[in-house]
């Protein structure tokens, strides 16, 4: 933002600062120096005194010095010819005796940031990796870093990346942490830095000396070590054993991730260790600083993916307070609702119940919705509370309540007659979609035991013109279909009126084509409109499927500590593809061709990596695969794997093909159920166009289905991938059934 | 790691920006104010907002916003440590971490993040060792420095580093050694509507201001250590010996830190030292409803409670309040809907109180929902825990030390539902 007079102020500026009066009196010249910073941060435009400000460099006031370096690493990339006049300055100070300047002039000339210094700074940054002071040599070390990243895409040096290394063994710890931190940088396009055998001994040595942003590091960087033996894994696991009651939260959550991915083979370790740091974290839970608290939280849900009842004692821990924050107490209410038992269940209820009329609307829905899921386990309690919470007949309570009934019928049909009790009088106070749509399919769906509800349809109906949501209109005429066929007098009249005002008068096409798709339905005959309408009314079984039974803890464990808790892999990867193809600064223009082609076959390395090896394996929807096109296939390949897994019971084709759906698995063709004998084919695509076919046998009497999968290309690694997914979800059918 | 750092106020105007890596345009932080927007409430931003290149992460601190923007993964909970230091840092120079403070010393802020990070990773973040490298400004600093010319910039290196144990600097001395402890309790509580405790726990600190000379080795020893539920330490305490023996073993750096934290939880063992009776109620159809609330003592182990205030949004549809209150005063906010009364200390012979008519809104419904009482005290010279330090020893130095122990009691996330 340009300050009214700024010019002048600059003028004034330049005045004082040229005035030789002023330059003798130190105070003085200081203060004006000041000013200069102070516009300068306030965003005036002050880069016109560039010569000036280089001319009061050569001082031996500190202070001073500083000021200026700070104005020339900010100005520096607009007067880029001006600026190397300041190198000269800088380079002396290099070489002061006091260490202190000569850290200050070597960290501002890296930082610099524009083209052409690298061949100047090169020189006193190897001389500062050897100085005998260590505040050198820290600012030597992440100076290459930062030289590293203004060349932008040249070769790593080698030698340079040996000192560095060599370095590693300095004696100031913060000499090896930047170490570290500086050889990552560098060598990013090749992994990063290497730890083997010796280097990570020699860090866990160096551990205790580290401040505790330098053990957070080195924590980091040791997940890329991996023990030898059994003896050498539990020595590390000792030695850093402190870590994990260390007074820093980082170092906490640092050290956890260490644990629990070295101990990937020994589950009841890593049982252990979350019990250990159970008592950290809730600390964190309960910290003044809200961000650490939501970070906590973030963590917690996590860990209670795979220990359900871990937390289950402390649930008091977890009771929104007043004053926090709604981010923290929308998590608190996701972490209450997993963590209830038998024991605790009355408690969490009552408290959640209180929420629920809390005046932030979300905070209420969520705490609506959270008794919802517990509903799950504890129906009657949780439809009691429900209920009465629709004695409030605010807008938004009744809505979440609505949609909360919705699928609570549909997971647990038990409560359907209680919920249909409670539902006369809710039409008044739902005025959204979301909530309407779900009033309409209860109405529809179980109408024939809510006396009231034709007359609740008709309602709508009367109004449908004035009716703002195509969905809700949607919803409406399927309802009212429904109904039609459970009780037809009621109903005809209205259906009837609703039909030609869809085909009619309305103008959204998707309502248009249903109500069309509806006549003609009708015109067919009564029996066909009941064989396409009349499905299932609830499915207990896609409740199961949806929450899946504990996780193991190695599945999440690469996500811990990191931001993904706290937000999803894919918004994630999203941002770091798109920072892989940004230009590296300015290119030198020699051998721009040849290095610039060398770093895309790096960047194509670096981005098929994490696809390998975090085993991000993925299907993708293909679905255009017909059953000509499948069997040719099928018949041109060899099997590729078969196997035989424990069956139990009849085969129902709905739920297997909705379950495989959920991993984009096609059904292709299906059996009858309870045909002799069953069988089942199914195709899938991976994200790198490979085929995949499967064979489903169900073999009644050892009550066993056998398996056989072909591949259209040989790819070991995506076959077993996708037999385990396969596998999981035909376990999680069979647990289903048993 | 953190590539830049932005400082931006209640108002939404960004006062201040610093970067390491590469300049990140301003732009950056309208994803931040989107979040604002979008969360009713301007503090009520989520601590992590991703962007199409970056992520910002950002902490509330004094009515300041410290948004850092970061592009690479990163250990969330590192970033918000660190973003909490650098506040600290603030606090600790300028005593308080305001815009008008940071803006006052705009060039000494600078000199700090130029030194606590480099090249985007936390360089020296100890308040000991910042405070050798760049001078607090003083009042009496300024007007010598003025006059003499000299600067707020120590021109020696940091010692600190250089001895073995690297908290603590090599030849430090003193004319007067003392060690003194503050033995520091919060109880948060939530309190429901009968007077049970619904939640109750004692976050515990004990801070340390140790002025030894020498390299002195201390061990403090408690009366009942196995209070200690959850306790985290110092780098400077031997985990092992506390592991073994209960004793707290350690060099200790100079000045000020943090020696412990822990943490009380086992319901049972929390003593709430406050109770309050109350009737607040809104009449149906009627623009007035009743307030009277009651504070006093209970196991408050004999000492007094002073420093009462008690704070209460009330519901938007009142207008305003006519109380009276046996002591103290009170103020109600018609804007905010807050309303503050300040106590002081409670004499068991007659309780305070507050009580009087509350004006609604005419024609807005009633309430949903009572008020919730948030309640601050202090109760000096006690550790509501009961923890007891038993003694201080002292090793590897010849000279006697004058030792002192201080308790204080607080409120911290204390409410009362009604």
């Amino acid at each position: 933002m340009p300050y009214l007079g700024s010019e002048d102020i600059v003028k004034e500026l330049k005045k004082a600062l040229c005035n030789p009066h002023i330059q003798a009196d130190r105070p003085r010249y200081r203060n004006v120096i000041q000013r200069v910073i102070r516009h300068m941060t306030q965003g005036v435009d002050v880069s016109s005194v560039f010569m000036d400000m280089v001319k009061a460099s050569a001082t031996v006031d500190i202070v001073q010095k500083k000021l200026v370096y700070l104005y020339m690493c900010t100005y520096a990339p607009l007067k880029p010819d001006l600026a190397l006049l300041a190198i000269n300055t800088l380079c002396k100070d290099c070489s002061d005796p006091n260490p202190m300047v000569r850290g200050l002039a070597l960290r501002s000339m890296c930082s610099l940031r524009m083209p052409g210094v690298q061949e100047y700074i090169q020189q006193p940054i190897l001389n500062g990796l050897r100085d005998k002071a260590s505040y050198v040599r820290r600012v030597a070390v992440l100076g290459c870093a930062k030289m590293y990243n203004l060349h932008g895409d040249s070769e790593v040096d080698g030698t340079l990346v040996n000192e560095l290394y060599s370095l590693l063994r300095d004696q100031d710890p913060i000499v090896v942490v930047n170490c570290l931190r500086a050889l990552e940088e560098i060598l990013k396009h090749e992994g990063g830095v290497v730890i083997n055998k010796p280097i990570a001994h020699h860090l866990l040595n160096r551990m205790p000396d580290l401040d505790h942003w330098g053990q957070a590091e080195v924590l980091g960087f040791l997940l890329r070590y991996q023990p030898r033996s059994e003896e050498e894994l539990f020595a590390i696991l000792n030695l850093l054993d402190s870590s994990l009651q260390s007074s820093s939260p980082a170092v906490v959550m640092a050290a956890t991730k260490l644990f629990l991915v070295l101990a990937k083979e020994f589950p009841h370790v890593q049982t252990d260790v979350l019990v250990r740091v159970k008592g950290p974290l809730l600390t964190a839970c309960s910290s003044e600083s809200r961000e650490l608290c939501f970070a906590a939280l973030c963590h917690v849900r996590r860990i209670l993916r795979s220990l359900p009842g871990h937390f289950s004692s402390h649930y008091k821990k977890f009771f929104c307070s007043y004053s926090e924050p709604h981010y923290i107490k929308l998590q608190k209410v996701e972490v209450l609702c997993e963590l209830v038992n038998d024991e605790n269940v009355q408690q969490v209820l009552d408290e959640l119940r209180d929420y629920c009329t809390d005046v932030s609307a979300d905070l209420a829905q969520a705490a609506i919705f959270a008794i919802g899921g517990i509903a799950r386990t504890y129906t009657d309690q949780c439809v009691q509370i429900l209920t009465e919470l629709l004695v409030l007949r605010q807008e938004h309570i009744t809505s979440a309540v609505v949609q909360t009934f919705r699928n609570l019928v549909w997971l647990c049909p038990q409560c359907t007659e209680a919920v249909c009790q409670a539902l006369p009088g809710c039409e008044e106070n739902i005025q959204d979609s979301e909530g309407k749509q779900a009033l309409i399919w209860l109405l529809g769906v179980h109408g024939e035991i809510i006396p009231n509800a034709p007359y609740v349809l008709e309602d709508f109906v009367e109004n449908v013109k004035a009716e703002t949501f195509p969905a809700v209109k949607m919803e409406l005429l399927t309802a009212l279909l429904r109904l039609f066929l459970s009780r037809p007098a009621e109903c005809q009249d209205m259906l009837g009126r609703l039909l030609y005002y869809c085909l009619e008068e309305e103008k959204d096409m998707a309502v248009r084509d249903r109500g069309l798709f509806y006549y003609r339905l009708l015109l067919t005959g009564i029996d066909e409109v009941k064989r396409i309408l009349c499905s299932p009314k609830s499915d207990p079984s896609l409740g199961l499927l949806e929450d899946q039974a504990e996780r193991p803890v190695n599945s999440w464990v690469s996500e811990f500590n990191t931001l993904v808790p706290m937000y999803s892999k894919a918004c994630w990867a999203a941002i770091s593809s798109s920072q892989v193809s940004e230009p590296h600064g300015p290119e030198p223009s020699g051998n721009g061709v040849l290095s610039a082609s060398g770093s895309l076959v790096l960047e194509n390395k670096e981005e098929l990596q994490p696809l390998c090896d975090s085993g991000s394996f993925l299907l993708v929807p293909n679905g255009q695969l017909t059953a000509e096109q499948f069997e040719k296939t099928w018949l041109s390949l060899e099997v590729a794997h078969q196997e035989v897994l424990p069956w139990q019971g009849v085969a129902h084709p709905d739920t297997i093909q909705t379950a495989l759906q959920v991993v984009n698995i096609q059904a292709i063709a299906l059996s009858k159920a309870g045909v002799q004998p069953w069988k089942a084919y199914f195709s899938a695509q991976d994200g790198a166009g490979c085929l995949f076919l499967t064979e489903l046998l169900l073999d009644p009497e050892p009550s066993q289905v056998h398996l056989s999968v072909k591949q259209s290309q040989a790819k070991a690694e995506a076959l077993n991938s996708f037999i385990s997914v396969l596998k999981t979800v035909i376990g999680t059918i069979v647990g289903i059934k048993s | 790691m953190i590539h830049s750092l932005f400082l931006i106020n209640c108002s939404g105007d960004i006062f201040l920006e610093k970067h390491w890596k590469s300049v990140v345009s301003q732009s950056v932080c309208d994803y931040f104010f989107e979040a604002q927007e979008k969360a009713a409430d301007v503090e009520n931003v989520p601590p992590v907002i991703s962007t199409p290149h970056h992520y910002l992460i950002s902490i509330y601190r004094d009515k300041l916003f410290f948004v850092s923007v970061i592009q690479t993964e990163v250990p969330p909970l590192f970033v918000i440590e660190f973003l909490h230091r650098v506040a600290d840092t603030f606090q600790d120079y300028f005593g308080e971490c305001s815009e008008a403070a940071i803006k006052d010393n705009v060039v000494i802020v600078y000199e700090l993040l130029e030194e606590m990070l480099d090249n985007g990773f936390p360089l020296a973040t100890e308040s000991n060792i910042l405070k050798e490298l760049i001078k607090p400004p003083t009042i009496l600093r300024s007007v010598v420095n003025s006059i003499t010319g000299s600067s707020n910039v120590g021109d020696t290196l940091p010692t600190g580093q250089l001895s073995n144990i690297p908290w603590r600097r090599a030849g430090v001395k003193y004319t007067n050694n003392e060690a003194y402890f503050d033995v520091i309790e919060e109880i948060d509580a939530i309190i429901d509507k009968s007077g049970s405790t619904v939640f109750a726990e004692i976050q515990g600190v004990i801070d340390a201001c140790i002025k030894l000379s020498g390299m002195p080795d201390l061990s403090l020893s408690f009366m009942n250590p196995r209070l200690l539920d959850d306790v985290s330490f110092h780098p400077c305490i031997r985990f092992k010996r506390w592991e073994s023996e209960r004793v707290l073993s350690f060099i200790p750096p100079d000045g000020n830190f943090r020696l412990i934290s822990y943490r009380v939880s086992s319901q049972n063992l929390v003593a709430i030292p406050v109770y309050v009776k109350h009737n607040i109620s809104f009449k149906e159809n009627s623009s007035c409803g009743r307030f009277d609330i009651t504070i006093g003592p209970k196991q408050n182990m004999g000492k007094t409670i002073e420093g009462i205030t008690v704070t209460v949004h009330m519901p938007k549809v009142v207008l305003n309040m006519n109380l009276t209150a046996t002591q103290g005063s009170y103020t109600f906010d018609p804007v905010t809907k807050v309303l503050t009364w300040d106590v002081g200390k409670i004499t068991p012979q007659k309780l305070p109180s507050l009580k009087g008519l509350v004006n609604l809104q005419s024609g807005a419904p009633k309430p949903e929902e009572n008020p919730s009482l948030n309640i601050q005290f202090k109760i000096q010279q006690l550790a509501i825990s009961g923890l007891k330090v038993n003694r201080l020893d002292m090793y590897g130095e010849k000279y006697k030390p004058f030792k002192g122990v201080k308790y204080i009691t607080k409120a911290g996330k204390f409410q009362v539902r009604t």
